[in-house]
């Protein structure tokens, strides 16, 4: 019998990523769409890598809740971008629900079905049963300190993608950090924007860590949506992947400390170093977000992407959100396995990114990290 | 070969009836006996009704039609858009059809706005697949926009008479969840949703802007039911997007049934020997007059056996035009499936006082004994985000159907 690993190296890719050509501007255009957590998270890394990327040109923020309540990301992007000093990047609210999930039935299910059960992808985000209120927005902590003066769009995230996607057609990349709420709204109003958007970067789901991650489980409708539409790419970071590094790692943080400009060595500081050296033992997150942004402004860092098929479970159960995978060059060539290995009826098109280039995405985040601030 | 009921309604016209009757002359309506007076929602009062008509608006000719034709001849409403979305057919078709109809009305003065071409997940080879797999719908296979002969979302078939020729008219740019945004929060309080289709449009919007459900006047849906069958076209063709929009938790929120909308026929009898569709067909004016005679009365005399349709998305224009139509509702608990399985897009619904036990010594009746049950033996609630509708349980049918009859053969109404 063949395992989903023989059949990723069945149909491992030679490593096709050339350095993506740039817009005519000669920089990257990207929304970016995050359930942005705060006050330092993988969320957060990944915003000020991009803010400080050369090569990015950031049209806006966009939030969702899930790792927080979206009025509370929201409260924590505008005030990151007034302390990097960046507050012309304009910040869209998005879904401050998911499309039909509920906090109840999510509570209900772990009950009924367990929770998820490696490591911590039992993680429900906002939905976690002491969670705040959605409309609770708690202040900010230092280095943050207070409320920011800058506000948030009157429009809906949705309507933003779809006017800045029709707006640039084929030279917008969508960043989907957070669950792809905002993105399948947009794929609903407009479907017309599909075959205009230059790629999608999505974190979740795996194949042997685990078979999905809080992005997709807290909105698996949305998930679906999202990877079942016909994009032009579509990039996942699995948390296989994210998996292989973790922000601890070779002594990132203690360097980005020393290194850094305030005020992301303030961040790194208050919110890595010091509870890493109060508990040795703490096992500190793994990268999937600077993952994504790595590859938005680098792709040439990762060892190639493995073509795939992919479908989300949205069955009320304990599968929820689960991911499935298939091989993208499936034949049905008969014999045995005929009728047994094909994907799902409506299954999307993915790249998975198989590996990275520890050293050099190493040198690339400590590096954007220790630069003068933009 | 036998065609399915709705499949005929759909493909030939709307109701039947014998081929002895002989077409009713004007006069005949006026010796109509007398029905009671319309309520006071029907009467001309100073503030109209403003709705926004959000309905799968298939042409020539059907409920979705008559639905729209009664909203539009009713003075006491103040129609601020119509939104579409894919439902009985593809949206880009029902809007070849809307605007041609508005042209025809003389009211190009009402914005159209064109909403969801696709459903939140639902697809129609998953669908198919389903059939296949879980076995058919066999009481009502209609498959609207995703029946097998039907072409895909952007082929526009040509419109037949009356409607003749496409419309000069044009659709609004903005979509249709949009408008109902903007729309709502511009007259908070004051704006009817009626939803005569999928559910899509309203999932769309109150998922963009959750801040407008407690700024609606109401909504009335059309689907769902218990005892007829409870799986409905509206709701299975999108549950994702009914679970959604029947959660949110509506300051009002009416639900036509199919029990209740299976009750009266397009075809009925008015009076002994009087069908209702030549009645209108005979006093109509120009062009409901010939919507009639084309696509009813002549289909009845070629087939006199050809079914009606019920008179669904007729019932849901009643509850906005004259709510004191309907007798008797009940609040209820009400969710939707969503497992892509048998049960996808099924109806479920809960007593709202699941919870009370009878009064010691009090008599139950036997169709209060499912609810009156004691909670502590038995959990007869509904899910923890099940929401609470009103289910509208009876009509007065000689009051719907005056009021359907008066609204078709008035004079059409002005801008």
């Amino acid at each position: 019998m063949r395992s989903p690993s023989d059949l990723l190296a069945h149909s491992a890719m030679i490593s096709q990523l050339a350095q993506t050509p740039p817009g005519p501007s000669g920089k990257k255009k990207l929304i970016y769409d995050q359930d942005h957590r705060g006050p330092l998270s993988t969320d957060t890394v990944a915003t000020l890598m991009l803010l400080q990327a050369d090569k990015i040109d950031l049209l806006g923020i966009c939030t969702v809740s899930c790792d927080m309540w979206a009025k509370q990301e929201t409260a924590y992007a505008l005030r990151l971008l007034e302390i990097m000093g960046r507050p012309e990047i304009p910040v869209y609210m998005g879904a401050q629900e998911p499309l039909l999930n509920t906090k109840a039935e999510a509570q209900m299910r772990y009950q009924m079905f367990g929770s998820r059960s490696l490591g911590n992808e039992g993680y429900l985000g906002c939905f976690a049963k002491d969670a705040a209120g959605r409309d609770e927005v708690a202040p900010l902590p230092p280095p943050y300190n207070r409320f920011a003066r800058i506000k948030a769009q009157p429009e809906p995230a949705a309507d933003f993608i779809i006017r800045t996607i029709r707006a640039n057609p084929n030279e917008v990349t969508m960043y989907c950090g957070g669950p792809m709420t905002n993105l399948a709204l947009a794929v609903m109003l407009a479907p017309d924007i599909v075959p205009i958007t230059r790629e999608v970067i999505f974190m979740g789901g795996g194949i042997h860590h685990s078979t999905s991650s809080v992005n997709v489980y807290f909105d698996a409708e949305a998930a679906k949506i999202g990877v079942r539409a016909p994009w032009p790419k579509f990039t996942l970071v699995t948390t296989d992947l994210a998996e292989q590094v973790h922000m601890q790692d070779d002594g990132k943080v203690d360097a980005i400390v020393e290194r850094a400009h305030s005020p992301i060595a303030d961040l790194f500081r208050e919110y890595e170093q010091k509870p890493q050296r109060a508990n040795p033992q703490r096992r500190s997150f793994r990268m999937p977000d600077e993952m994504m942004a790595a590859h938005a402004i680098n792709p040439s860092i990762f060892t190639g992407y493995d073509d795939m098929y992919i479908d989300i479970v949205t069955h009320n159960d304990g599968h929820y959100g689960d991911t499935s995978f298939w091989d993208a060059n499936w034949k049905d060539e008969g014999g045995e396995l005929s009728g047994q290995n094909n994907p799902s009826l409506k299954a999307g098109r993915v790249q998975v990114l198989n590996g990275i280039d520890k050293k050099r995405f190493r040198e690339l985040f400590t590096d954007l990290m220790t630069r003068p601030i933009k | 070969m036998t065609t399915t009921r709705r499949e005929f309604i759909k493909t030939v016209g709307a109701a039947i009836a014998s081929s002895q009757i002989p077409p009713q002359p004007a006069a005949m309506g006026e010796a109509a006996a007398p029905l009671p007076p319309p309520g006071p929602a029907a009467q001309q009062s100073a503030a109209k009704r403003k709705v926004i008509y959000d309905q799968d608006n298939s042409g020539p000719f059907g409920t979705d039609i008559l639905g729209t034709l009664m909203m539009l001849q009713a003075d006491s409403i103040d129609l601020l858009g119509i939104t579409l979305v894919t439902g009985d057919a593809w949206m880009k078709q029902e809007m070849a059809y809307t605007l041609r109809l508005l042209e025809m009305m003389g009211r190009t003065e009402i914005p159209v706005y064109p909403g969801a071409e696709f459903p939140m997940l639902n697809t129609k080879e998953e669908w198919q697949l389903r059939q296949q797999l879980y076995g058919g719908h066999r009481l009502d296979p209609w498959m609207g926009a995703f029946n097998r002969a039907n072409g895909g979302p952007n082929e526009i078939k040509q419109l037949p008479p009356p409607y003749d020729r496409p419309a000069n008219l044009k659709a609004q740019q903005d979509h249709a969840a949009r408008f109902i945004v903007r729309t709502v929060r511009d007259n908070p309080g004051q704006v009817t949703l009626y939803a005569g289709g999928p559910l899509t449009n309203l999932a769309l919007a109150i998922a963009l802007a959750p801040d407008i459900v407690p700024l609606v006047h109401e909504v009335v849906i059309m689907g769902t039911g218990f005892h007829v069958f409870t799986n409905a076209f509206n709701i299975f063709f999108d549950p994702e997007s009914a679970r959604k929009v029947l959660r949110a938790g509506w300051p009002k929120c009416s639900i036509v049934t199919l029990d209740i909308a299976e009750e009266i026929h397009e075809g009925d009898e008015i009076a002994p020997g009087r069908r209702m569709i030549e009645e209108i067909a005979a006093r109509a004016w120009s062009p409901i007059s010939e919507l009639f005679q084309m696509h009813a009365v002549e289909p009845l005399r070629r087939d006199p056996n050809l079914h009606f349709f019920r008179m669904a998305d007729e019932m849901i224009a009643a509850q906005v035009i004259d709510p004191s139509a309907f007798t008797k509702s009940e609040e209820m608990y009400v969710d939707i499936c969503i497992t892509p399985g048998p049960r996808y897009g099924d109806s479920m619904f809960w007593a709202k006082n699941w919870q009370a036990v009878p009064e010691a010594g009090k008599s139950v009746s036997a169709a209060d004994r499912r609810v009156f049950v004691d909670p502590r033996q038995f959990y007869l609630g509904p899910p923890p985000s099940a929401g609470l509708v009103r289910v509208l349980q009876e009509i007065d049918r000689d009051r719907f159907k005056k009021l359907f009859v008066d609204l078709m053969t008035k004079p059409i109404r002005k801008a």
